[in-house]
């Protein structure tokens, strides 16, 4: 394959990037027992890009025999002519990072992988194991996914990569009732790697242990008052503000239409501990190491001690802040084009030892885990569901709260911190990133204190005036 | 090789298998996209793709394989691979595959229009909706649209006899957009459409419907809180009240347990003034079919009515597990097994307008945009509007910022207090704006 696109690349005057992308996915869910997904699935093809007179134009194809290849290649050229005749502002150049050249693995390859007929039997076991916990728990589903990438590179920049990647999830998720009342619960684990790279942190037997405490601790729950509160976020959530709230803003294309952050390189956006860091080659579900540019991945030091210092680039944004592209251009399948996309984004730890945190709250929450939803603006403002309250008084935690709602500005957030934990977890667990197209993603943290706005649920028992 | 030959193929190598019954969904598609950022033109794309989907049921166990390379070698390959995950999975003897039943075939969902589309003319499309969005109004940015033709063809084929094809156009509109007039930046709202008429693409009138909206957030403020009356618009119920009702009466989540409303057939779920019907044989309509994702005509189908929980939505696996037929609504393509989703999905309309129930109103909120959770197990949810404007004294006033509401959608639901007679579709439903009494506003 990499001797048939060198030969498309090569043949064009025109500044192309083609991409043979081979996905071989294994899907398997159990819902209450009965296996509902066993799939496995091949997605490939080729995505070709070309940049003619300052416009891109995107053919793909999942016919990629050479003669087709060909003819789609001058599509390509044929789309961003026609469109650079409307096109405004024209890309004037291409920043260049590092050009990945070469054979790229991402995992080991494990000989230890379990058949598909063991890991069927080990998932039937731990959905069996979730509703067994008690009359209480009345639904399980539990969702397994592993895919592997074959990717081959060939840009009019020199970039001739072979890229070999494997993503694996697993989620499960417990149904609880008691007194009329439903709840549900998910732990969730994503990683570059196989099967036993998905364990590794936690097993089965542990998720499904701690799935059914999550949930029968919301069932007895109560709801919290809506206000501001200083709160300790865990390290999903921390990832989650870093990702969704502050990443998105810092993206260069959305900096372009004027996020929050425009203009502000060099300012104070946080408090001084707060250094956030994008790092493809971090091991984490979002792991990268040559992007779909063909750029190699290097870390992104994002805010540094509160000041903000870089944004995240594609090449062409790169070439427009005359800077480097870090590998940030991201594809999800051959039939889309690389959009600047985080890969492992994160906090970097502090000193302070999560107990000392708590005790240091007069009234608040320990937060914890993601629950359904989430969003963020390019204003910075957010609103994130969450799995886990805890009541914090007088430097205690106390009773377990639900339906907990946080929101706020990032920033703003951000500037309230003033104590991050030694502990430091990358863990947004099977999340994708959505952004037009999906992208497996990783953000993390330390457990952080800061302040936020609940917006608890009102009850008739619990009504502001 | 011919879409016919190529499913045709991987049936007939799939009964020599062996196999029990065997299923091949087909599905080709080309597609023309223009996107737009930041107020400028991006990336126009086009993509081919074929694929096929084959499920193999084998002693009461299933697997499900797909491929999207089409050589007979992989195509034979793919058959095994399924056939293969049958043998290691557990059975489960309600599993099946549904046998031939009339199709009717449903008009105004291929527009030969479509054959002729060429990417210019989606560049044109683009640049009327800039023009349109921004107009003489700089303080509006585009952060991105996008301009969709598509034409798809979809084909089913199972050992029992289901045999049908089918083609079908969709135009698409989405486009996503904030205002900022010096610091004081809006929230970002979206317009959407949807449509297999090529004419029906009207840019203009999207572009200028998302100006309004973004520049009318403008200047917003913060309102201390309230517990009582709030307007949701057709994007905002969709979001917050009707998905969570797909969610309810989706038969397998009935089966497993986890629907709420689970043993409420035939009970009172809602406020009297609300009826809803599924209906995938419209003519016109995105979400109308001639044959679901198991080859069953689409039935039209009352799901609310007056309140009342009439029926769940069925594909052929919860229809026998339940003893009733399938009602048609088998959702998904050929990268994986089908699932259960409604067709057009129509929230029947009020009496009054929109204005008149304003009028009615002594102090309220409108809910142009939501964002945030909603629970559909528990119903609970919490989130925030993005687009919010306080009624008072039957006036809509002022545009509102950080206000967050919450509460719970099955008790909301018996809490309406009317429904307009406009509605607006998004995706495959149809909405009109709902209002509704005891909504928990928090404000600053």
């Amino acid at each position: 394959m990499l001797k048939t696109l060198k030969k498309i690349v090569h043949g064009q005057d025109e500044h192309l990037e083609i991409r043979y992308h081979k996905r071989f996915s294994t899907v398997i869910q159990f819902k209450n027992g009965i296996l509902k997904k066993g799939e496995r699935k091949t997605l490939a093809g080729v995505g070709i890009r070309a940049l003619v007179d300052g416009c891109w134009g995107f053919v793909s194809t999942s016919d990629t025999n050479e003669n087709s290849l060909h003819r789609a290649a001058e599509e390509a050229i044929k789309a961003a002519r026609e469109a650079s005749n409307l096109k405004k502002e024209k890309i004037k150049g291409l920043g260049k990072g590092d050009v990945g050249q070469g054979k790229f693995y991402l995992y080991q390859k494990d000989d230890q992988e379990p058949e598909f007929g063991e890991k069927v039997a080990s998932l039937q076991k731990a959905d069996a194991k979730v509703r067994d916990a008690g009359e209480d728990v009345i639904g399980s589903i539990v969702n397994y996914h592993v895919f592997q990438d074959t990717k081959v590179i060939v840009t009019s920049s020199g970039a001739e990569a072979e890229i070999f990647d494997q993503k694996s999830e697993i989620g499960i998720v417990a149904f609880g009732a008691q007194d009329g009342k439903q709840e549900m619960a998910v732990v969730s684990h994503g990683v570059t790697g196989g099967w036993n790279d998905l364990f590794a942190r936690e097993d089965l037997d542990k998720m499904t242990g701690r799935v059914v405490e999550i949930v029968r601790t919301k069932l007895k729950a109560g709801y919290a008052r809506g206000g501001n509160y200083t709160v300790i976020l865990d390290p999903r959530l921390v990832g989650v503000l870093a990702h969704e709230a502050i990443g998105h803003t810092v993206e260069a294309d959305f900096v372009l239409s004027g996020s929050v952050v425009a203009d502000k390189i060099g300012e104070k956006v946080a408090s001084d501990l707060i250094t956030l860091v994008d790092d493809g080659t971090e091991e984490g579900v979002g792991k990268v190491i040559v992007d779909d540019e063909g750029t190699v991945s290097r870390p992104t030091v994002i805010i540094e001690n509160g000041v903000l210092k870089n944004y995240l680039h594609s090449r062409e944004t790169a070439h427009m802040f005359s800077t480097e592209p870090s590998g940030n251009s991201r594809a999800y399948t051959y039939r889309d084009e690389p959009l600047i996309r985080m890969t492992n984004t994160f906090i970097k730890p502090g000193k302070d030892k999560l107990e000392d945190m708590i005790k240091g709250i007069d009234e608040g929450f320990l937060l914890v885990g993601m629950d359904q939803g989430g969003q963020a603006d390019a204003t910075g403002e957010f609103m994130f569901g969450v799995q886990e309250g805890y009541r914090i008084k007088n430097g205690e935690i106390k009773e377990p709260v639900k339906g907990i709602n946080i929101s706020g500005q990032a920033f703003e957030v951000l500037k309230s911190a003033d104590s991050l934990s030694d502990e430091f977890k990358l863990d947004l667990g099977a999340g994708y990133c959505g952004k037009m197209q999906p992208a497996k993603a990783d953000a993390g943290g330390p457990y952080l204190r800061c302040r936020v706005k609940i917006g608890g649920q009102q009850g008739e028992e619990e009504q502001d005036e | 090789m011919s879409n016919r030959d190529i499913y045709l193929e991987a049936l007939e190598f799939g009964k020599k298998t062996g196999a029990d019954h065997v299923e091949v969904f087909f599905n080709k598609s080309k597609t023309l996209e223009v996107v737009i950022e930041k107020n400028d033109l991006q990336v126009p794309k086009g993509d081919r793709y074929q694929g096929i989907g084959v499920r193999i049921l084998k002693d009461g166990k299933m697997g499900f394989a797909s491929t999207n390379l089409l050589t007979s070698e992989v195509i034979q390959e793919t058959v095994r691979s399924a056939l293969d995950l049958a043998e290691n999975s557990p059975a489960d003897p309600s599993q099946g595959l549904p046998e031939p039943t009339p199709l009717k075939e449903v008009k105004g969902i291929f527009d030969q229009q479509g054959e002729n589309i060429v990417l210019a003319d989606l560049i044109n499309k683009g640049n009327e909706f800039m023009e349109q969005t921004r107009g003489t109004d700089s303080r509006v940015t585009i952060d991105s649209a996008s301009f969709k033709a598509e034409i798809i063809e979809r084909a089913i084929a199972n050992s029992r006899g289901i045999q049908a094809e089918e083609k079908k156009t969709k135009f698409e509109n989405f486009a996503m957009g904030f205002a900022r007039d010096g610091e004081d930046v809006s929230s970002f709202d979206f317009e959407y459409l949807v449509t297999p008429e090529w004419e029906k693409l009207k840019t203009g009138e999207i572009g200028e419907r998302l100006r309004k909206k973004v520049v009318g957030n403008l200047g917003a403020e913060t309102i201390p809180g309230f517990k009582g009356n709030v307007i949701l618009s057709p994007f905002a119920a969709v979001m917050l009240l009707f998905s969570p009702i797909v969610y309810a009466v989706n038969a397998d989540n009935v089966q497993n347990g986890i629907s709420p409303w689970r043993e409420k057939l035939g009970e009172k779920v809602s406020s009297e003034i609300l009826s809803i019907e599924d209906d995938g044989s419209l003519p016109g309509e995105i979400g109308s079919k001639m044959f679901d994702r198991e080859g069953i005509s689409p039935q039209r189908l009352d799901v609310i009515n007056g309140g009342k929980l009439h029926s769940w939505l069925h594909n052929y696996y919860t229809a026998s597990k339940a003893g009733e037929k399938p009602t048609g609504h088998a959702s998904g393509g050929d990268q994986a097994l089908p699932g259960i989703g409604p067709n057009n999905f129509i929230i029947k309309p009020g009496e009054k307008s929109l204005e008149k129930i304003i009028n009615n109103l002594d102090r309220g909120l409108i809910v142009t945009r939501y964002s945030g959770g909603s629970d559909p197990v528990s119903g609970d949810f919490s989130g925030v509007v993005k687009g919010g404007y306080l009624i008072e004294k039957g006036k809509e006033l002022k545009p509102v910022k950080e206000v967050m509401i919450a509460g719970n959608i099955y008790k909301l639901l018996h809490q309406l207090l009317a429904l307009s007679n406009e509605t607006q579709r998004i995706m495959n439903f149809n909405s009109p704006y709902v209002a509704i009494d005891g909504v928990s506003v928090t404000g600053k």
